[in-house]
């Protein structure tokens, strides 16, 4: 070997391992927007360890709740840009801008994957005297206004009642709580009648705790066939929660190359799948360029929304 | 429930779990003997320590640490006269002069044998009412929490502390720290003057590291004096052997005493905000008066080691009872083992039991194995207690200091973290020497945005002012945080009457 080609060698050896080898090695931050123990963190906590598996280094989880789930966003957006910060979110990243929550739009990250779907069920608190749509439909008449429906303000457990309000005729009051799993307490003591909740709550419908009163699908769940769809009740409103990993802005595109790969395979785990079927959550996987689009899609989609809903303050 | 303990035993008792659970024991019972470390301060060194392991193993550690602090507290007090930490002061009144008549080893033992039955009456509340009281929270709407919250604060403003005005405006400038940083329901920047970290709120456990670390010990560091080390006189090799049946004995022949020392404690730990430090001193206070010959007490009787140490540790019971019912803080420890839950992706609160049982069974199991624990760790390793404790301050507080900073930096890998303990380190210094208490003022910070976002989602449910009132709950805890702001002032007068100046101590509340 000429001293030459040492030195090319060795300059080779240099410089590629900051390219290749580099990323990740050190801990993997994915932040989720809400509380400990909600849906959005159910659904990330058996796909971190997924994603640390093919990934290659640990993926920690931090729950940085507060202000309708932007904090954690403007936290990771003003992250460095080195795929060390990850966030997981979901439609509330466009919700929250148009309705003047939040500053921070998709487009201040990088799509990396969409991963799950969950279609949403209007649940009512088991204190409420009626137990099904028509009596909902009813009381809200009577008392227009005064049914409490418990949201994450201009999130989407406040588009969903609204566009139920909307479709329905009628009026609700809402009142501010953060995620599901507070809203789960203030339901289940009858301080609050109405929320957007999930599947994943089925255990407390079967122990009586609860009452699914019913799920915006277009066909009704095998996972609960007794629960009616709102369009079955004649009410058109078809919605679920989409939720996918973002990265800030500027993150390099071998960064993102390979937590999409990552990401591709954390997916197709049957321990990921198994999980999400028992929040009967559907796996919808899609890749950086399709997400990209499918979030472009998704943010006019949620502005029309909000303009309909008379939410919209941009 | 007796089936979900005895796996839950069984589950703890495994090395994965008992490991850490021993590891903890072992460190609060240093941390608790250790004169100016506070089991507050030993918490915070051992979570970063947690964040790798599985949910119980941490939870174990530091339920260890806990147990292991309240009983580990009395070493120095019967032997040295001096506080291992402030929820034993008043095991010192009788330890101490117990210890002096030449029977050190009963007075340590008296107070470890209390510590271990008080603790163990603790559990049968802490596994009997936490699933009760959990169902009674569910009950609690924003209005309930809301006055919880008031209660909480007027009570450690108005019972603790020497002068109740500035421990209220302690507590205030607390709640005023929350106030910063973007508002907890719709996102808008508050206090901000366009500084970008400011935005996410001052995080609330480097606040707490900064005061109860930092400022602390800085304050311990003046008061040790030229260099000197005041331990130089000890006598380590003191004789320490006892009879434990007689010392039991002792114990048993007054069951009232005990059963109403550990009552003390456990309520004064469900309590939010009040701990340790208020629960010995009231227990002993209720001993003396209760008892047949009140002169005696502080000239070494065991009734005053008893009631003072069985306290303590029932308050760790009770203050793990509201961690788990309510979801919120009873003290600065539990403040911190709800912090390390959410890093464990847990939700603590009403359905915490129903939604974890395994977990919360663990946690049961591991308070009550860790008196074993710590019953073992002293009786083998007491006699070299004192050589432990009696380490320079010098080689201690600076890597007690190292440690609580690298636990600040680790909760979420971001210096910004330690910008904040630095700051608040100092502000709490400065309050010190202005005479301003901490407690209040950590419990602002602690409380300040549930508080916010209770009163806010009740004037959104309902508009009615009057509900906080005329809702039982809450009106009632409303007329308790009155009643002891107002018996907070007539202390006081009747105090300054008598010409007595209150005392004024640390608070590991």
């Amino acid at each position: 070997m000429t001293l030459k080609r040492m030195i090319a060698a060795f300059g080779c050896a240099l410089f590629a391992v900051p390219a290749f080898a580099a990323y990740p090695d050190r801990p993997i931050k994915m932040v989720v927007p809400w509380a400990a123990g909600g849906d959005t963190d159910n659904i990330f906590r058996p796909f971190a360890p997924m994603l640390q598996k093919h990934v290659g280094q640990t993926v920690v989880i931090a729950n940085v709740g507060g202000a309708s789930g932007t904090k954690g966003a403007k936290e990771s957006k003003d992250s460095p840009p080195d795929g060390y910060t990850l966030l997981a979110v979901h439609d509330y990243i466009h919700s929250t801008y148009y309705t003047g929550v939040a500053e921070v739009n998709y487009h201040d990250f990088e799509p990396i994957c969409l991963i799950a779907s969950t279609p949403s069920v209007l649940t009512a608190s088991p204190k409420t005297a009626w137990g099904d749509w028509k009596g909902l439909l009813a009381d809200a008449k009577a008392r227009p206004g005064m049914i409490t429906v418990g949201a994450t303000l201009g999130s989407t457990s406040h588009f969903f009642p609204a566009l139920i309000e909307k479709a329905a005729g009628i009026k609700f009051k809402y009142v501010s709580y953060e995620g599901l799993a507070p809203r789960m307490n203030a339901i289940l003591g009858g301080h609050i009648d109405l929320t957007d909740s999930n599947l994943t709550q089925k255990g407390k419908v079967d122990a009586g705790q609860l009452k699914f009163i019913a799920i915006a699908t277009e066909k009704r769940s095998s996972e609960m066939p007794n629960v009616p769809t709102l369009k079955e009740l004649g009410v058109n409103v078809v919605y679920d929660v989409n939720r996918g990993v973002l990265a800030p802005k500027g993150t390099p595109a071998d960064v993102l190359g390979k937590l999409e790969s990552s990401c591709a395979a954390a997916a197709r785990e049957p321990s990921f799948v198994d999980s999400m079927k028992k929040q009967a959550t559907d796996v919808r996987y899609m890749g950086r360029k399709q997400y990209a689009d499918w979030l472009k899609g998704n943010d006019d989609l949620n502005k029309a929304l909000a303009k309909d809903l008379g939410l919209l303050k941009r | 429930m007796f089936e979900l303990l005895a796996s839950g035993i069984a589950n703890i008792v495994q090395f994965k779990y008992l490991i850490p659970l021993a590891i903890g024991s072992l460190i609060g019972v240093v941390g608790g003997a250790l004169p100016g470390i506070t089991i507050t301060m030993t918490v915070i060194v051992v979570l970063p320590f947690t964040f790798g392991l599985e949910p119980l193993q941490g939870l174990a550690a530091m339920i260890g640490v806990y147990v292991g602090g309240e009983t580990g507290g009395l070493i120095t007090s019967c032997l040295l006269g001096i506080p291992g930490k402030p929820s034993a002061v008043a095991t010192t009144f009788d330890g101490f002069p117990m210890a002096k008549k030449g029977e050190p080893g009963r007075a340590l033992w008296l107070g470890i044998w209390a510590s271990i039955f008080g603790g163990l009456l603790g559990a049968v509340v802490l596994v009997g009412a936490t699933g009760p009281l959990a169902k009674m929270a569910l009950e609690f709407g924003p209005w309930e929490y809301f006055s919880l919250f008031v209660l909480a604060l007027s009570m450690v403003a108005g019972l603790v502390e020497a002068s109740l005005v500035k421990g209220l405006v302690a507590g205030a400038i607390g709640l005023v720290i929350t106030v910063l940083g973007n508002d907890p329901v719709m996102g808008k920047p508050r206090l901000t003057f366009g500084i970008e970290f400011l935005e996410g709120g001052v995080p609330f456990l480097p606040v707490l590291i900064g005061v109860f670390a930092f400022a602390q010990l800085m304050s311990e560091v003046e008061r040790m004096g030229g260099g000197r080390d005041a331990f130089a006189a000890v006598d380590r090799a003191v004789n320490l052997a006892v009879s434990h049946f007689k010392v039991i004995g002792e114990i048993l022949a007054r069951p009232i005493l005990l059963l109403w020392s550990s009552f003390i404690g456990l309520v004064i730990g469900v309590l939010p905000a009040i701990g340790g430090s208020a629960a010995n001193m009231l227990a002993y206070d209720q001993a003396k008066k209760f008892s047949k010959h009140p002169e005696k007490f502080g000239t070494g009787i065991p009734e005053g080691i008893i009631a003072s140490e069985s306290s303590n540790n029932a308050n760790v019971a009770g203050s793990l009872v509201t961690i788990m019912a309510f979801g919120i803080p009873g003290d600065a420890v539990t403040a911190v083992m709800l912090g390390a839950l959410t890093i464990h992706g847990i939700q603590s609160g009403p359905l915490f039991i129903l939604q974890n049982p395994v977990l919360a069974y663990g946690m049961f199991a591991a308070y009550i194995v860790a008196h074993a624990l710590v019953l073992i760790i002293l009786w083998i390793g007491v006699r070299w207690m004192l050589r432990i404790v009696t380490v320079p301050k010098a080689a201690l507080f600076p890597v007690v200091l190292v440690l609580c900073v690298i636990g600040a930096y680790a909760l979420n890998n971001t210096m910004d973290n330690i910008y904040v303990l630095l700051i608040s380190g100092l502000f709490g210094y400065g309050m010190v020497k202005f005479g301003f208490p901490l407690a209040p003022f950590i419990l602002g910070v602690i409380l300040g945005d549930q508080i916010e976002i209770n009163l806010v989602r009740a004037i959104m449910t309902d508009d009615n002012p009057w509900l906080f009132l005329t809702r039982p709950i809450s009106g009632g805890l409303l007329i308790a945080s009155v009643l002891s702001v107002a018996l907070a002032v007539w202390q006081h007068r009747r105090q300054q009457r008598k010409g007595v100046a209150p005392a004024q101590d640390d608070v590991d509340f």
